[in-house]
């Protein structure tokens, strides 16, 4: 891993177009700004392996979960509605 | 959007048309969908980096449940659906997705993911990353909302009070 210390305002360019500027430091955490093409994804770790644990929980194992859930859905709507 | 997203949905083709895609799927059936109805994740939804090319296609007329399939590997599909349906309150993110995909929000179609889990009736959508859709080119993203505390198990019907305790 590349290690580089950096003051408040310092910036560190990663590739051609990616920019990371510390923005502060307090009490152990540290701000941070990024400037970046929008195809270049930028999230909190935690977060990325949330979502990509939900998309893997998701994916569907037949066509029957669907219409399971569907039904379970129209149940549901009825049941609101009377 | 509704309307957005039937103009979106695959429209099955009959096999002798011109410029058509042949699925083949031991899950999902066999059929083919038109070549202008493919979708184009530039980089996958998240978690499948590889799976570029995706269809819409109906669950049934009026549903709210659509099937998001893959082409590059047609054993994974996914349930999404229209969250304007589902879950009362919510406000997409559409002027992330403005500025994600570089487009007008009217342009952008946008959709949840549904989990299903083997009891059905606990089935959540992905309030924190929908996918958006740029009508006009087709192409999508998953987006991730950050900051708006944004639930991605949100439980579409209301649960028990028996499932409640489980939970």
């Amino acid at each position: 891993m590349l290690v580089l210390t950096r003051k408040v305002g310092e910036r560190i360019r990663i590739g051609d177009d990616v920019s990371v500027q510390v923005l502060e430091v307090r009490g152990g955490q540290v701000r941070l700004g990024f400037a970046a093409p929008t195809e270049v994804r930028i999230f909190r770790e935690e977060i990325l392996r949330t979502v990509e644990g939900q998309n893997a929980q998701a994916r569907l194992p037949d066509p029957e979960s669907l219409s399971d859930a569907a039904a379970a859905w129209e149940v549901f709507v009825d049941g609101r509605r009377s | 959007m509704e309307d957005a997203a039937e103009d979106l949905t695959a429209v099955v083709a009959a096999r002798d048309d011109q410029d058509t895609i042949d699925v083949v799927s031991e899950r999902f059936g066999t059929f083919a969908v038109s070549a202008d109805s493919v979708l184009h994740f530039p980089q996958g939804p998240i978690g499948f980096p590889a799976d570029r090319r995706f269809v819409i296609l109906e669950h049934r007329p009026g549903s709210p449940f659509k099937w998001l399939l893959s082409l590059d590997d047609p054993e994974l599909g996914f349930a999404i659906a229209n969250p304007a349906e589902l879950v009362s309150g919510y406000e997409p993110p559409l002027a992330l997705a403005a500025q994600v995909l570089e487009v007008e929000e009217p342009d952008i179609a946008l959709f949840v993911i549904v989990t299903i889990p083997s009891d059905p009736r606990a089935m959540t959508v992905n309030l924190m990353a929908p996918v958006v859709v740029d009508m006009r080119t087709r192409r999508a993203r998953q987006l991730i909302v950050e900051g708006a505390k944004l639930d991605p198990r949100y439980p579409v019907l209301e649960l028990s009070a028996e499932q409640e305790t489980e939970r």
